[in-house]
């Protein structure tokens, strides 16, 4: 056997007891767990969480739009600043959905 | 479990999990769960089975969230497998999980333990020496070290997990050995 083969077969030893031990199982409860976050997450949000949303949004688009003409801004400028980020983040979620991960 | 649903293919369960059945993906997660959660301890390595747990779960809610827009164009097992090493491997670098320490003390008890107790520490040391160089090596061959050797997984299955040919992940295993060997010379570990 060459040194190099016999260095090989000493690596993979001293790889085996040093890596060797228990290996882990999932948990029992795991197919469980992953059932009732599945479940959770694909609930509908609330009546409540909605409406709170949605009036949180209104206020935000508002104040923004008061703000941007209070200090001259065009209605064109003002619309583009206040729904494009909105736009982008949703064009950034389909992009995600698109990609499958 | 009926000789149909054992036979029906990925594609299949994957087709009926779009259309909404739940049934379809439960039997796509009893297939691949283990192999998922194996996939996420192999990158991020001894002692952190309960974040390859949490990596498993994000995993399959990914999927179940991404499976109405997968279209097939690659099989099944390697689009998950491929959500489980980007997972871990992000949950890796955000934590830069590290091994746990073990001092010297432990060392020396560890090796009091047992007979010739110099030899048995001088084993302990190398073995620590070599779990800190794996942890120095790139993911694929870190994962590929611990599929095969900790887990105990065929170089099929390591291939087959990593998404890779099999002679590649010959080629992960044997550079992954030789790496090792000259950062082992380098401390000193002339024979092992």
């Amino acid at each position: 056997m060459s040194e190099m083969d016999s260095r090989g077969t000493e690596i993979d030893g001293m790889l085996r007891r040093s890596l060797g031990g228990p290996v882990p199982r999932l948990s029992p409860e795991f197919e469980r767990r992953l059932s009732r976050e599945l479940r959770r997450r694909s609930e509908p949000s609330s009546r409540y969480e909605r409406i709170l949303l949605v009036g949180y949004c209104a206020f935000s688009v508002a104040t923004s739009v008061l703000v941007m003409r209070g200090h001259g801004l065009g209605w064109g400028l003002t619309a583009t600043m206040t729904l494009g980020p909105l736009a982008m983040v949703e064009a950034a979620r389909r992009m995600r959905r698109l990609r499958g991960v | 479990m009926p000789a149909a649903e054992a036979l029906e293919s990925d594609a299949g369960l994957v087709a009926r999990a779009q259309g909404g059945d739940q049934q379809a993906f439960a039997e796509l997660f009893r297939r691949y769960s283990d192999r998922v959660f194996r996939l996420a301890l192999s990158i991020l390595g001894q002692g952190f089975a309960a974040e390859a747990e949490e990596v498993a779960q994000e995993v399959f809610l990914k999927v179940h969230h991404a499976l109405e827009s997968f279209r097939g164009e690659a099989e099944v097992g390697s689009w998950i497998y491929r959500i489980t090493f980007n997972q871990a491997v992000n949950l890796k670098a955000r934590a830069r999980y590290q091994r746990p320490h073990v001092d010297e003390a432990a060392l020396s008890h560890a090796a009091t333990a047992e007979p010739g107790p110099d030899a048995q520490l001088e084993t302990a040391r190398r073995d620590r020496t070599l779990r800190d160089c794996i942890q120095t090596l790139p993911e694929v061959y870190q994962a590929a070290l611990r599929l095969y050797y900790w887990l105990g997984a065929s170089v099929g299955e390591a291939a087959e997990l990593l998404g890779v040919p099999e002679n590649t992940a010959k080629s992960y295993l044997h550079r992954a050995r030789q790496l090792l060997d000259g950062m082992l010379k380098e401390r000193g570990y002339s024979n092992v």
